[in-house]
């Protein structure tokens, strides 16, 4: 990436916009670590300053924008999913019989970028019954907690809500 | 303000069970994975509500920003640790735990 700096004289419009949202974004972040003291910026300026270059450095180069309406209508899809995550595993650890049948399940990932990918991998591991086990060529290897589960449709639905957090459609998904 | 004091105490009571679980889950499952479940599904949903409980009691706007970017934090550390454990155990061939 520090080619892309030295290539052009002048930055381009669309890193001039990507640098100035992280900027803005880690200045908030400081505003919250720090408080509101003007004097904290002695430190808070070249830290928010790194962060930002540092986070240029590893963003990828074709950015992936994300939809505002999106990521509203993900967080309580996620929260409440997550929830019945939590509530599933308490159920099956503080039952005397303990009812877990735990097997291997196979995704196959229909999401063209890799960040979101990366997104969807992650919350996998908090929904209800699921884990991550293995990501590779686009096949997500899911360790489920009870083969019985609607493991396949559950996954499919989140990878709609992931996409649909881009601003995209996927189409397919197979088991 | 003692409303949202109590709203909050009753929160941060309704995540100690989840904790605890999770806690069962590690010592009574059988395996990696299984205990992988117990560990990042019950703690995350555990810290969620100590957090909004302990949003509700906070004084300060920025506290209830931190409390939030702390779960966020949790949040991702735990699942994308969930995840390379798990991954590492699947490439040391280590086989799931199968009901008989």
């Amino acid at each position: 990436m520090p080619g892309k700096f030295s290539c052009s004289s002048f930055p381009s419009p669309i890193l001039l916009g990507r640098l100035l949202v992280r900027l803005s974004l880690f200045s908030v972040l400081w505003c919250v670590l720090a408080g509101l003291d003007g004097r904290s910026w002695i430190i808070g300026l070249p830290a928010v300053s790194a962060a930002t270059f540092c986070s240029l450095l590893f963003a990828p180069q074709q950015p992936c924008p994300v939809s505002f309406l999106g990521v509203l209508r993900f967080i309580p899809f996620f929260v409440n999913l997550s929830f019945w995550g939590g509530c599933d595993v308490m159920r099956r650890a503080l039952s005397p019989a303990m009812p877990i049948n735990p097997g291997l399940v196979r995704y196959q990932v229909s999401l063209p970028e890799v960040p979101q990918q990366v997104l969807l991998v992650n919350c996998i591991s908090l929904l209800p019954g699921t884990i991550s086990a293995d990501f590779t060529d686009q096949c997500i290897t899911i360790h489920t907690i009870d083969r019985d589960m609607p493991v396949w449709s559950t996954v499919h639905l989140l990878e709609r809500r992931v996409a649909a957090l881009f601003g995209i459609r996927v189409a397919g998904g197979r088991p | 303000m003692a409303f949202l004091h109590g709203l909050g105490m009753v929160c941060i009571l309704l995540g100690i069970p989840f904790f605890v679980s999770g806690t069962i889950g590690l010592l009574r499952f059988p395996d990696i994975y299984t205990r992988l479940h117990a560990l990042t599904k019950a703690d995350n949903v555990g810290l969620g509500f100590v957090v909004l409980g302990l949003a509700l009691q906070a004084e300060e706007w920025n506290t209830v920003a931190r409390l939030l970017l702390i779960w966020l934090l949790v949040l991702i550390a735990s699942s994308a640790s969930c995840h390379l454990v798990a991954r590492a155990a699947l490439r040391r061939k280590i086989q799931p735990w199968t009901r008989p």
